[in-house]
């Protein structure tokens, strides 16, 4: 029995290119994956924590961390595709350290070069009360698990405040994904319409 | 060079349906009078197709956004179908609802859209609409909020029964979703 290929594969080379802040300074920010019960990384670096950096002096006032990303994961099924999940910290006025974004996508999905551009957001206080001690302790809600910006489920009792956005920039290979049956379409946005950015 | 070009390797559980993947985000939503919002989703398919994996609807987070233009949700959809036909092709559809700061919820706007049917990476836009009512009713939503409200979903994404709605028309809602699909080939089906 001539026997095909069983799982494909999806390379991912990229980095983390900026962010902007406009009310934040001095900022890092965290990656880690997110991926269904079929997938496995196979080689790469599965979570990473960038340098701290400053906004530029002149008028852009870009966060800049050009932080690399690599990685290889098997599988399947498309059925749990990665996501990139990405969460920024920075210093308050205490210079502790307070989550000021998370954010998530997935992975792209063809081959090539793509760029992203993330919406990143904080969760609220539920109430008055914990808004208050939240203030008066000077610690603002925080997800323990970051990771749960990847997932859909239960996310109606959660209240955000979005602010800012992180560019993140994408090269994708894949291999035997066409060869199983897949087809994943080519180009990275066929019949785009374009989308607005805040 | 292909001697196996006929023999791949199909899932044992559905070897000669027709698969569909859906994955993605519904990323937020612009021009609605205010954008404290959220949004109830779904999908909606013919009787051909079978959830193989995945959650077909969902509620996302609420957004209070700090610059007041857009609202943004980042809620991951990730579905996979197998199907015998191309009738009853999956349409989302959703409801966006405004949450005031007293945490009391209005609907703003209804709309549904087709899964495209091209496999590749999709950014979507899809208008919304709210139901008018009388114009009692309007000036009474003008004092009170709230405002009606569709009692069955299936008119949002059904064309049989709207010729009795007077609608108005709000904000949009921003997708990206890929789709990709699988063994349409085998059966003729062109879909790109």
């Amino acid at each position: 029995m001539a026997s095909g290929p069983s799982v494909f594969l999806l390379n991912v080379s990229g980095q983390i290119e900026s962010a902007e802040f406009p009310e934040f300074d001095d900022l890092y920010c965290k990656y880690s994956f997110v991926y269904g019960h079929d997938w496995a990384p196979t080689s790469g670096v599965e979570e990473g924590i960038s340098q701290i950096t400053s906004k530029s002096q002149g008028g852009k006032q870009a966060l800049v961390w050009n932080f690399p990303i690599e990685i290889t994961f098997k599988s399947t099924n498309p059925f749990g595709w990665p996501q990139i999940v990405i969460s920024v910290y920075g210093p308050d006025a205490f210079g502790n350290d307070v989550v000021r974004g998370y954010g998530a996508v997935h992975l792209p999905f063809t081959p090539g070069r793509h760029a992203r551009t993330i919406p990143m957001f904080v969760p609220e206080s539920s109430s008055r009360l914990q808004r208050f001690t939240s203030w008066f302790m000077g610690r603002r809600p925080e997800f323990t698990d970051p990771k749960v910006v990847a997932q859909g489920e239960g996310r109606e009792v959660t209240r955000v405040r979005s602010q800012g956005c992180v560019t993140v920039s994408f090269n994708v290979v894949t291999k035997d994904l066409k060869k199983l049956g897949y087809n994943t379409g080519s180009g990275d946005f066929p019949n785009a319409t374009t989308m607005s950015q805040p | 060079m292909n001697s196996h070009t006929h023999e791949l390797h199909y899932s044992p559980t559905c070897a000669v349906m027709a698969e569909v993947h859906i994955i993605g985000q519904i990323i937020g939503a612009s021009g609605f009078p205010q954008h404290s919002l959220f949004c109830k989703w779904g999908v909606h398919t013919g009787g051909a197709w079978k959830l193989l994996s995945g959650v077909v609807e969902g509620q996302t987070q609420v957004d209070h956004p700090q610059n007041d233009d857009m609202a943004f949700w980042s809620h991951p959809i990730d579905m996979h179908f197998a199907t015998k036909g191309l009738q009853g092709w999956p349409k989302l559809h959703l409801q966006v609802w405004h949450q005031d700061t007293f945490g009391r919820n209005e609907l703003y706007g209804y709309s549904f859209l087709h899964i495209p049917s091209t496999p590749g990476t999709h950014s979507l836009l899809s208008p919304t609409w709210r139901p008018l009512g009388t114009w009692q009713e309007q000036i009474c939503q003008m004092f009170v909020g709230g405002g009606p409200q569709l009692k069955s979903s299936s008119l949002i994404y059904g064309g049989s029964d709207r010729y009795r709605l007077q609608t108005v028309a709000m904000g949009q809602v921003h997708l990206q979703l890929t789709v990709i699909l699988r063994n349409f080939e085998r059966y003729g089906v062109e879909c790109s």
